[in-house]
């Protein structure tokens, strides 16, 4: 079953996350994959998130491909112009990439190369229109192409930003411009997504498109603070930072802790799935995920 | 087949137009610079956003604010400043202008940087600034049913 089959049923969709690495080594994302496979429905390739270089997310996408797992190719506004942007996604499609998230990026200045210019020529909520535009067979230029792509776009939420409301007004915009699927930043705090998700089931958002939000498994107390510190739109419940640093195995207590969270997140009313994100720590998902008890029909 | 793209943007400038571009841009300047920090786009959108200029965003978001935001709003990139669009959520509940956040705003044409936003918009190039809101709660609420109801 394709993620798109998933996400237009009302199947439970599991999406994990590879980061690419620094470097030429393709092996680094097979060894990776391999600690996904058969976990999870499709796996995000990063565009060289919080602004550093790394390995394409296209390429890595190919190298998904190649190994048999479906991959959910990240982009970002930051490093392309419009004209790079379209001519990546037909490139993209035609290697059988299916699947693309939309993404503004982090700005250049939080990464390892402060003084390089950031593009901005669209924001993503206009790259998503922008891959729906092209879904209809048409380039932004108005031309009509030959064969038009069919990706299944994806886009993501903060629901932790504040304010509020303009978090939803944004979420809304998005769905409003085409996104199918919708992956939020990691939940370190209940509370606050589970009034966020109240919010996006009175809005009706969850029809219109799979919430599926974010779990990320960690395995200190420092990843948490170093999260909070660095990481920009996290938000950390003192809770889990207690709990991890009160902990006499972190490493037990965090495997605890991503399962608690997907458990409440299952049973929340309006999420269609989750996003899981073991940064540093993929081989602990074949874990997780059976503790969990998700299994993924292949 | 419409795209996105603000396709009016095409429209040519004569060489007169473009003197009175440079005309109009030099008062637009002396008003919008001091007062909004006016970043000359072109395409001015300030009536949506609650009189405040989104292009003081290091992204230029023209859609709402990043996933960066933090915890009280505060910028990814400047994180002792506010978020722009933090602060232009907070003037628009003030103002009653919450409903036009909903409006998505098309690419922006980098090809009208530099020139006069009045001119752009009597040309019709870009869209007619929004003077008035009413009932802006009724349309907030009927904005949100209405896409309901259109689902997918």
């Amino acid at each position: 079953m394709t993620l798109r089959e998933k996400v237009e049923s009302n199947h439970f969709v599991v999406c994990g996350e590879l980061r690419p690495p620094q470097s030429c080594n393709g092996d680094r994302i097979r060894d990776k994959a391999r600690h996904f496979k058969g976990y999870v429905d499709a796996l995000n390739t990063t565009d060289n998130q919080t602004a550093i270089v790394r390995l394409s997310s296209i390429a890595s996408a190919k190298i998904l491909l190649e190994e048999g797992i479906e991959p959910i190719m990240q982009m970002t506004c930051r490093d392309r112009n419009r004209l790079a942007m379209q001519s990546d996604l037909l490139g993209a499609a035609a290697l059988g990439i299916r699947n693309v998230l939309c993404l503004t990026g982090d700005h250049q200045s939080i990464g390892d190369q402060p003084e390089a210019r950031g593009v901005f020529d669209l924001d993503s909520v206009q790259l998503i229109a922008g891959v729906a535009t092209m879904n209809s067979g048409f380039l932004l230029s108005g031309r009509e192409m030959k064969k038009a792509p069919e990706f299944l776009i994806g886009a993501a939420a903060n629901p932790f930003g504040e304010p509020f409301e303009m978090r939803l007004i944004r979420l809304q915009k998005k769905i409003a411009a085409g996104a199918h699927f919708i992956q939020t930043q990691p939940v370190f705090d209940l509370g606050v997504f589970t009034r966020w998700m109240e919010r996006v089931v009175d809005m009706g958002l969850h029809e219109r498109a799979a919430i599926l939000a974010g779990v990320m498994p960690v395995r200190s107390a420092k990843t948490l603070l170093w999260m909070k510190e660095r990481v920009p739109g996290t938000r950390i419940g003192v809770e889990y930072v207690d709990r991890m640093s009160h902990a006499h195995d972190p490493e037990q207590e965090g495997v605890t802790m991503a399962v608690e969270m997907i458990q409440a997140l299952k049973a929340m009313r309006g999420v269609r799935g989750i996003h899981f994100m073991p940064v540093m720590w993929e081989s602990i998902t074949p874990t997780i995920m059976t503790e969990a008890g998700l299994h993924v029909a292949q | 087949m419409a795209t996105d793209s603000a396709t009016q943007s095409r429209q040519p400038m004569g060489a007169g137009e473009r003197k009175l571009s440079r005309l109009l841009l030099v008062v637009e300047d002396i008003i919008k610079v001091p007062l909004f920090r006016c970043q000359r786009c072109g395409e001015c959108i300030l009536s949506s956003t609650a009189f405040i200029c989104s292009q003081n965003c290091p992204k230029r978001m023209r859609n709402g604010p990043c996933g960066g935001t933090g915890e009280g709003g505060s910028c990814e990139v400047f994180p002792d400043r506010k978020c722009v669009w933090y602060r232009i959520y907070v003037r628009s509940e003030q103002l009653h202008r919450v409903s036009l956040l909903f409006n998505r705003m098309k690419s922006h044409s980098w090809n009208l940087e530099g020139t006069s936003s009045w001119l752009n918009a009597f040309r019709k190039r870009t869209e007619a600034p929004v003077v008035f809101v009413r009932n802006d709660r009724q349309r907030v609420k009927d904005i949100i049913s209405d896409d309901a109801a259109r689902k997918g």
